[in-house]
Formats: structure tokens, C-alpha cells, sequence
């Protein structure tokens, strides 16, 4: 019964998100852009300083960080609405946890968000010449445990975004405390600069941290960074630190409940 | 001068009104140096890794990366209105308002906002200005002043008008234009580096359609003692005006798209 509930709000996001197809195109574009830039840059680089990592390596991060953006910064701007208007009792009068119905809601609008934009950059990524685009995996196996990271990458991010919510449930200030915490995540999850080309020293750090489990660490599966009998460590980590932040996230939640005030009459 | 008397009014009781909320205020600032921080942290690490960046030193990287992220900032500080605000002014019918009073509708919608928290972007900019030209022994003259400073303007005219060209997408279409952030925010992606390392087509890209290379580059690699493409020195004062010449065309457009404006006010 439960299951069938969020199931379905599970679809209903997913076809809101299909909504605004006309605004992804202008976004793919610009991301695409993006992703020229930095593969130059870093060619650029290469070509005075080679290094031990292929190039191709790094364009292939690139890319994959390029097409999945969607899925690392997108928030649910609902909410904060919903609790300065008093409109959340709605939500909590639902019989569902008010946690599981927007962890649901940000998945499938993570999920929806980031497929629409990946499919389409990730064709044209395949186009450009070796060097430039984007590499196939090393091999099946890699590839498959590259779609179970980002599986579980997503549920991480979707605890990680349910955390940020909790904050700002509390400080009613969405543009401060949240805005650090995506900034901070941009920079720790390789979208800034790939985790790859971090000091080696720094790499061991950060490559443990919840926001290396994000993307950083299925992409590493992906280009064979990390060899294929590594995945079950790498996968290992990501599902403990999503088991962890959705449990830290649940008690916030839950504390939080007890002190909302319903604002509005 | 009556206009810049408004102008600079208004910025004083937009101040006073962002300091309404201190603690707010105080934890987006914070997010703004994280930013930034991290933008120069990734040029660090560059040079960390790579020592250099075909014929440019660690400390011309950081010259240029300061160049970029002053002027952008500068402009998103004090251009708010222009850089941040606008679509909402046309999404909730706002800009009627501005069409009605016997100001220009540019310099109304400068006035309209004020964005303080760039201070942290533009004190990181300066600190990589000051190491880039400790680091690459820049020798100032009053030549060199002067063309920084004209850099620094027509940069800033440049930008403005990059994103008034969103404004304009903005009057016609009443969205926002995603596409336009690829020139804005990937020109100064792109251009915090210079220009030629990149691949003709990105070249072109922002040696015409978004003139950073004119306005930024051309001076910055002459002060740096390294001309781009070898040129001559008289470019260094007359290519930066392409700022100015994108600023003007594309205001000329704001002003033919404005006599097209319908109001979506109810």
C-alpha cells in the first residue's frame, strides 16, 4: 500500500519534470558549451605536461560531470514555500512520513531532471573525436558497476539535498546556509575541478567524504580509474554514507516536526 | 549628474535595506568567498599539478584569473539590476511601472538593485592580482595603469551588455534564455584563462560574438610583458573598446525591444 503511494508520486514527478522540455534545450546547449571549455582547457594543460591519466580519462569526466549536473544541483523549491505559507500541514496530514514523500518527490526529479539532459549530451559527446568526447567504459563489467554507483549516487544526493532541506526547514533561509552547501558540493564532488587532477595526498581524504560518492566515484568505475575488483569497495562506501545520511537526515526531519510552528490561518 | 546622484541615492537605501537581515546576509557572503575560493582553489591546483599553461608562468594564470573575476564581480555588484533581477521585473509586470516615470528605463532598472555580497568575489580577485603581479615582477607605469583601468571598464561595459542581451531574449519571450548564460557564464569560465589556448572555433567564440580577448586579454598579456599574437602596442588601448561597441549595440536593441514590450501585469 505504502509502496504504492510513493510509486506513484514517484510518476507524477517524473512526468512534471517531462513538462519543461523547452527549457532543457537552452540548458543542454549551454552545459555542452561548458564542457568544450573545460576539455580544452585540460588538453591545454596536457599538451605542456603530460600526465600519468590518459586525457581521455579526463575528458570522460568531464562529460559525465557535464551530463549529470542536473542531478547534483537541483533543489525542490516547494518546500520552504510550503512552510512560510503554512501550506505544509497539507503534507502532513498525508498518511505517508513527510521525509519519504520528498525524498521520493527529489528523486524522481533528480533522476528525470538528469536523464533528459545526459541522453542527448552524452550522444554528442560520443561524436567528437578520441581525446575529446567521451571514452566507452573499459568494459561491461565496469559499465554495469558504473550504472549501480550512479543508482546509489542518486539516492545519496537525494539524502544529501533532504539534509540541506532540514537546515533550512529550521532557519527559514534558503539562500544562505543552502546556497553554502551546494557551493561546497560543487567543489568536493569534481564538478569545479575533477577529483582526479586533485593532489594525490588530498585525493585519499576526499575521495572518502559523502560528496565523492556522488558522481566522483561511479565515473572512477566508469574510466577503470578504479579496477572492476575494487567496485564492491567503492560501492560498499557510497551505500554505507547514503545509509548514514539518510538516517541523520530522517532524525532531522522527525526533530523538526516536533517544532514546526504552522505559519498562516 | 542628476542621474548618477540617483543612482548612487538609490544604492545607499538598497544597503540599508540588505543589512536588515545581518545574520542572512553574513551566511551569503560566506557562501559567495566559498565560491570564488573555490573557483581560485581550482587554479591552484593547476598549477600544482601542471607548472604551466603552454607559455604562461603560475603567476600570469593568477593576473588573468584576477582580471576576470574583479570585473565580473564589480559588474554583478553594482549591475544587480541588469545581471539578476530583470526577468522577474518582466514575469510579475514590474517594468510598467519603470515605463511610466521620466527616467530611462535602463538606468531605473540599475537603480532597482544592489548585490554587497560580491565583496568577497572581487577581495579574491584583488588577492590574485596583487600574486600574479608579485609573481610575474610586473613593472608599473602610468601606461600600464591606464590600461588596466581601461581593461577593467570595457570589460565591465562588455558584460553588462552580455547580459542585457538575456534582457532582451527576456522582453520577447518572457523566460529567462538559458542559451545566453553560455556566453555570460562561459565567458568568464573560458576567459579566466587567456584566449589562446583554446581551439580556433572557442577563440572566435570570444574574440568576436563575447569580446573578452579584446577587452581583458590584450591588455593583461601586455602588462604581463607577453603581447597576444605578438601584437602591436597601440592595440592594447584600442581593442578594449569593443566593449563599448557591444554595450551600445545590444542597448540599442533594448531599446527597440522595449517598444515591443507587452505587459504580462494583471
Amino acid at each position: 500500500m505504502r509502496t504504492k503511494a510513493y510509486a506513484s508520486i514517484f510518476r507524477m514527478n517524473w512526468k512534471l519534470e517531462l513538462q519543461y522540455r523547452g527549457a532543457v534545450l537552452g540548458g543542454i546547449i549551454c552545459q555542452i558549451v561548458f564542457g568544450l571549455i573545460l576539455v580544452s582547457l585540460y588538453r591545454a594543460l596536457y599538451a605542456g605536461r603530460p600526465q600519468v591519466m590518459p586525457i581521455e580519462t579526463v575528458s570522460t569526466y568531464v562529460w559525465l560531470q557535464q551530463a549529470f549536473f542536473r542531478m547534483i544541483l537541483s533543489s525542490d523549491s516547494d518546500l520552504v514555500g510550503k512552510i512560510r505559507t503554512g501550506d505544509i500541514a497539507y503534507d502532513l496530514v498525508r498518511p505517508l512520513s513527510l521525509y519519504g514523500y520528498y525524498y521520493v518527490r527529489i528523486i524522481a526529479q533528480k533522476s528525470m531532471g538528469s536523464l533528459l539532459r545526459a541522453v542527448p549530451m552524452l550522444v554528442f559527446a560520443l561524436c567528437l573525436p578520441r581525446g575529446w568526447g567521451i571514452m566507452a567504459p573499459v568494459s561491461p563489467a565496469a559499465f554495469v558497476c558504473f550504472l549501480l554507483g550512479l543508482m546509489i549516487g542518486l539516492c545519496c544526493v537525494s539524502a544529501l539535498e533532504n539534509i540541506t532541506m532540514g537546515i533550512t526547514m529550521r532557519t527559514l533561509d534558503p539562500k544562505g546556509i543552502q546556497a553554502m552547501l551546494n557551493l561546497l558540493m560543487m567543489i568536493l564532488s569534481g564538478n569545479v575541478l575533477p577529483l582526479t587532477l586533485y593532489p594525490d595526498a588530498w585525493q585519499k581524504v576526499i575521495t572518502a567524504l559523502p560528496y565523492a560518492q556522488l558522481l566522483d566515484a561511479p565515473i572512477r568505475l566508469y574510466t577503470g580509474t578504479r579496477p572492476v575488483t575494487e567496485a564492491p569497495g567503492v560501492l560498499l562506501l557510497q551505500a554505507a554514507w547514503t545509509v548514514v545520511l539518510t538516517g541523520a537526515g530522517i532524525a532531522l526531519w522527525k526533530s523538526n516536526q516536533r517544532r514546526l510552528v504552522i505559519q498562516g490561518g | 549628474m542628476n542621474t548618477i546622484k540617483l543612482y548612487l541615492h538609490s544604492m545607499a537605501i538598497l544597503m540599508k535595506s540588505q543589512m536588515q537581515y545581518p545574520v542572512s546576509f553574513l551566511l551569503q557572503t560566506i557562501a559567495q568567498l566559498i565560491m570564488e575560493g573555490g573557483e581560485f582553489l581550482a587554479v591552484l591546483l593547476i598549477v600544482d599539478r601542471f607548472d604551466v599553461l603552454g607559455r604562461w608562468m603560475p603567476g600570469d594564470l593568477y593576473f588573468f584569473f584576477g582580471m576576470m573575476s574583479v570585473s565580473f564581480y564589480l559588474t554583478e555588484c553594482f549591475g544587480r539590476g541588469v545581471t539578476g533581477n530583470f526577468p522577474t521585473l518582466v514575469r510579475t509586470g514590474q517594468l510598467d511601472t519603470m515605463l511610466l516615470r521620466p527616467r530611462g528605463v535602463l538606468t531605473q532598472v540599475l537603480c532597482s538593485a544592489i548585490d554587497p555580497r560580491r565583496i568577497t568575489c572581487i577581495a579574491v580577485g584583488v588577492l590574485a592580482l596583487i600574486l600574479g603581479s608579485r609573481m610575474s615582477v610586473i613593472q608599473w607605469t602610468g601606461w600600464k595603469v591606464l590600461a588596466f583601468a581601461e581593461a577593467l571598464i570595457m570589460s565591465m561595459l562588455l558584460i553588462l551588455g552580455l547580459f542585457l542581451i538575456e534582457a532582451v531574449f527576456c522582453i520577447y519571450s518572457v523566460k529567462s534564455v538559458e542559451l545566453v548564460n553560455a556566453l555570460t557564464y562561459g565567458g568568464r569560465s573560458a576567459c579566466q584563462y587567456p584566449v589562446d589556448i583554446y581551439p580556433r572555433p572557442l577563440r572566435a567564440m570570444f574574440t568576436i560574438m563575447a569580446p573578452f580577448a579584446m577587452t581583458l586579454h590584450v591588455p593583461a598579456a601586455w602588462i604581463l610583458g607577453k603581447p597576444l599574437y605578438g601584437w602591436p602596442a597601440w592595440t592594447v588601448f584600442v581593442c578594449p573598446l569593443s566593449g563599448l561597441v557591444v554595450f551600445g549595440a545590444v542597448y540599442v536593441l533594448f531599446c527597440h525591444a522595449l517598444r515591443h514590450y507587452r505587459s504580462t501585469g494583471s
